[in-house]
């Protein structure tokens, strides 16, 4: 899978299910900012990547992850 | 109409073979709608006795093998359930299974404290754990742990199991405001004397004299307020932990 189905997928269900407003979206804004999580709403987003992707995260996948840019890539390496 | 997919609701009880745990499978069977994942660590007689006694009402049931204690064996056996059971949700988790070791503290052997901690306290994490992230998902659900009179006042002869039941209550305070917001609530019942397997070798006749209601309690009066923390009307208390225990301690 490119970077750009990763990209474009991740933003689909940001959208979608997370009612992110499509304006809002881009790399450098921070992912729970933007997506106004709390630390209990990654549960949401670990299964919509589950359903997306196939690949599970767990909390220490998220340490290093603070814009969507790095959410991209995170996905990027897991599915690699 | 909008059809909803409607999901195959289960309530599990750890330790729901006999005693307490029996009772408790029983009158969920009776009062709520949930089908009974009832689990059972070495006697599947009994598990299956109660799992007689839960069809005998109507109710769907299914016994589930695993120690509690051994993380590997309750994620092999929840895998595996989900695996087979894909539109299944567990909603209500009695956290039941319990064991005692007692004996003087100056005595205590290092497997008799760890032995209770881990039946307790580990295993209600092995298999909280094991579900939360669903139940999260499902934005609904109940917890309820089974505790004891020990863990609020500690009762001499049982450090080991105070200890372990009254770390669970600290957990259940915890883990209720962590997941109060998606309409989880997590409470602990504490019993104090229940005719059970586990308090047959003490003398009612003595014991009585200390308990203002002059006797033992019965299985069933906790598994009636299990059963009530378990419903949906008990939406608004979380946290909280509700003694039984005919007026010996509150």
């Amino acid at each position: 899978m490119n970077k750009e189905v990763i990209v474009e997928k991740i933003n689909y269900f940001l959208v979608d299910e997370f009612e992110v407003e499509t304006e809002d979206i881009e790399p450098r804004a921070n992912l729970k900012e933007t997506l106004e999580l709390d630390s209990l709403d990654f549960v949401d987003l670990v299964v919509a990547i589950e359903a997306n992707f196939g690949v599970k995260l767990t909390g220490e996948d998220f340490v290093n992850v603070i814009t969507l840019q790095d959410f991209y890539d995170l996905i990027e390496k897991k599915v690699a | 109409m909008e059809e909803k997919k409607v999901k195959n609701k289960y309530a599990l009880i750890t330790g729901g073979s006999r005693g307490i745990g029996r009772a408790v499978c029983i009158q969920l069977a009776k009062d709520l709608d949930y089908n009974l994942l009832i689990n059972y660590n070495g006697n599947k007689e009994a598990a299956k006795q109660t799992l007689k006694e839960v069809e005998a009402l109507g109710r769907k049931g299914e016994i589930i093998q695993f120690d509690v204690t051994d993380a590997d064996s309750v994620n092999k056996a929840f895998d595996v359930w989900h695996e087979t059971n894909k539109d299944a949700i567990i909603e209500v988790i009695v956290n039941n299974a319990g064991i005692t070791k007692d004996g003087m503290f100056m005595w205590m052997k290092p497997e008799d404290w760890h032995s209770v901690i881990n039946t307790s306290l580990n295993g209600f994490y092995n298999v909280t754990n094991a579900l939360i992230q669903k139940m999260l998902v499902n934005k609904y659900g109940r917890i309820i742990n089974m505790v004891s009179v020990s863990g609020l006042k500690g009762t001499p002869g049982q450090v080991n199991y105070s200890a372990a039941k009254a770390a669970v209550i600290g957990a259940t305070k915890a883990l209720a405001q962590e997941v109060a917001k998606r309409n989880i609530t997590v409470n602990a019942v504490a019993p104090g004397f229940i005719k059970s397997d586990m308090t047959a070798e003490l003398n009612e006749n003595e014991l009585k004299k200390m308990i203002p209601a002059n006797r033992f309690g019965e299985a069933e009066e906790v598994a009636h307020v299990v059963s009530f923390l378990a419903s949906s009307k008990a939406s608004y208390i979380t946290g909280e932990v509700i003694n039984i225990n005919g007026g010996i301690y509150s």
